[in-house]
């Protein structure tokens, strides 16, 4: 059986690409995907968690979080369509009206 | 392994909640029969009675029987969560009533109502939740529908841009605190608050507990814009259509202060060595700089943003002080700041519906000829936010700060003390910049002078705002005895009662 190690560092590596990705990268579509990725992350450990201290909480919080995570990017992506129409761009870097 | 289905649960206890969602979904039907954004605002505001007519009922007459799912509670309607739900109950009415005149010329008027009403189902929920996959699912319902709210007016180009900014900032946060609790979740083996905390009690630290820790605080920190995960609030206030800032500064901020009550004072009070200095340091932060950007602002929406920020760094010494009374004067301000924070909101909404003016603060010179009564209104809540005896701002202040000397002495942890200075300090730092807006308001010449009357309904949520203003202040009494009995649901923290 692959020891639970594995699963934490491909959880953690999958975290941190996705962490990079939402923070150097400047399409606003990219963006979403990586906090997809980020959320993925999380549900492989709390899959790899579950089934290695056995009982099925984290199995459910996973299917839970799955559904969440495609209600947000539905959410999101909408979003996206509607500024890319208002403003015929999706780069993060070209919305700044309002400033930080 | 098995999974025990509790068919004999009675689900009382998500009765408040589920009006609302109901009345949520059933809104964008009644769209077909009535037409006028009034009407629907009216059909809400049934709704929000309804439900707050349960929880009072609720408050009264004894709480439900938790729902229960595979032997561990997931829902508890007790007075914790009545008390926040009533909170977000009145927030959301407010909402409504502002937007019942404020977005009549927008299209999807039904969507619009019906995602307040989601969000607040949310909040609801996340008060209630007893295990933390039903306080991720509350808290992502309120989150997803204010995604939406936020970027309610599709062609207007502020609203588009905060949208995009909200909804990519909020998934960001989402990821960093999932995979904090996933984290946690591994090392205790259970998603219950209490189940957990016992784990922690009888195991302590360890480095994987630490990151998952911080990566949480930094999530929630996030989406309650603590300093320095701050920078997206000011545009997302200023980008939305005023109501929606409302619910985000009223509604959705308290609810992440619930989240890190709940996370932090029961399922980790027992690493609270861990956490403390953390959120103390983020306390301060938070206060300090919120108050120094505030002074800069020349935008009323931006400035009122900052101003939250800061107040969010007052409520977080309750945290970094863990006593059953800190808690109790957090609440206690939350209250306090959700009616003086929304009403400030609806002033300026009401004005940028009337006359289109409002976005400058210097927009507000001589207010108080062209509209004596909402000139009034705006003094006390810049007064109040500012902590001016005898209003309600005042008195919460004043507890939250005494409960840090409180435990700075009895406990023997002399740093909390400097959490009650820096509070002190920044309270009289902000005073600058709310005092501003009232010297705009009544010493200044207006540019025009003409009168200024605003909507009833708009006029009806102002004087319900300043009511409670200034009623909780000369009587704070009448609602600091239900704080103290919320507050008791952190039974794991000392009393820490100064007087």
């Amino acid at each position: 059986m692959i020891p639970l190690e594995w699963f934490l560092c491909l959880s953690a590596i999958l975290f941190v690409i996705g962490a990079v990705g939402v923070l150097t990268k400047r399409n606003a579509i990219i963006v979403l995907m990586c906090v997809e990725l980020m959320l993925n992350a999380a549900n492989i450990n709390f899959v790899a968690f579950s089934s290695y201290t056995g009982g099925l909480t984290g199995q459910v919080f996973a299917v839970f979080a799955i559904a969440i995570a495609a209600a947000e990017v539905a959410v999101g992506l909408a979003i996206v369509m509607t500024l890319y129409k208002a403003r015929d761009t999706v780069n993060v870097d070209e919305v700044k009206l309002l400033r930080w | 392994m098995d999974l025990n289905f509790d068919l004999e649960n009675s689900y009382t206890a998500f009765y408040p909640m589920l009006v609302i969602i109901l009345f949520a979904v059933v809104l964008p039907a009644i769209h077909r029969l009535v037409k006028s954004s009034k009407g629907l605002a009216g059909v809400s505001l049934v709704g929000i009675l309804i439900s707050a007519a349960i929880v009072v009922y609720n408050i009264m007459d004894g709480y439900p029987d938790p729902i229960v799912f595979n032997g561990t509670p997931m829902l508890t309607f007790d007075v914790f969560a009545a008390v926040f739900s009533l909170v977000f109950l009145s927030v959301s009415a407010l909402v409504c009533l502002l937007a019942a005149r404020y977005v009549e010329k927008d299209s999807h008027l039904a969507e619009f109502f019906s995602l307040t009403l989601l969000a607040t189902a949310g909040m609801m929920i996340v008060a209630s939740a007893s295990d933390i996959i039903m306080m991720f699912v509350g808290l992502e319902t309120t989150s997803i529908a204010s995604y939406a709210l936020v970027a309610f007016r599709k062609r207007d180009r502020l609203s588009t841009e905060a949208g995009v900014k909200y909804v990519i900032i909020g998934g960001f946060s989402t990821a960093l605190a999932l995979y904090g609790i996933s984290l946690l979740y591994g090392l205790s083996g259970t998603t219950n608050f209490e189940l957990m905390n016992e784990f922690f009690a009888l195991n302590g630290s360890s480095s994987l507990a630490l990151l998952g820790i911080g990566l949480m605080i930094a999530g929630f920190g996030f989406k309650i814009a603590l300093v320095p995960f701050h920078m997206w609030a000011p545009d997302v206030y200023e980008g939305a259509p005023t109501p929606t800032s409302t619910l985000l500064a009223a509604g959705s901020k308290s609810m992440g202060f619930v989240l890190l009550f709940k996370m932090l004072l029961v399922a980790l009070i027992a690493l609270k060595a861990d956490w403390e200095v953390v959120v103390g340091i983020l306390a301060i932060l938070t206060m300090t700089v919120g108050n120094l950007l505030a002074l800069a602002q020349t935008s009323m929406k931006r400035m009122l943003a900052y101003s939250s920020i800061a107040q969010a760094g007052y409520v977080i010494i309750a945290i970094a002080v863990a006593t059953q009374f800190a808690v109790e004067s957090g609440i206690f301000h939350i209250i306090t700041h959700a009616f003086m924070k929304a009403g400030a909101f609806i002033v300026v909404g009401a004005l940028i519906y009337k006359v289109g003016m409002g976005e400058k603060i210097t927009d507000y010179k001589g207010l108080a000829v062209r509209a004596p009564l909402v000139a009034f209104a705006m003094m006390i809540f810049m007064f109040a936010l500012a902590g001016i005896p005898p209003l309600s701002g005042f008195w919460s202040k004043v507890y939250l700060f005494s409960g840090a000397v409180e435990a700075s002495t009895v406990f023997d942890q002399g740093w909390l003390i400097w959490l009650a200075i820096v509070g002190i300090l920044n309270s009289a730092l902000s005073l600058y910049y709310y005092a501003r807006v009232v010297k705009y308001m009544y010493v200044d010449k207006p540019a025009s002078h003409d009168k200024i009357r605003v909507p009833t309904t708009m006029a009806v949520a102002i004087a319900v705002c300043l009511i409670a203003t200034i009623v909780i202040g000369l009587w704070p009494d009448i609602v600091v005895d239900y704080c103290a009995q919320a507050a008791s649901y952190f039974s794991q923290l000392p009393l820490g009662r100064p007087w």
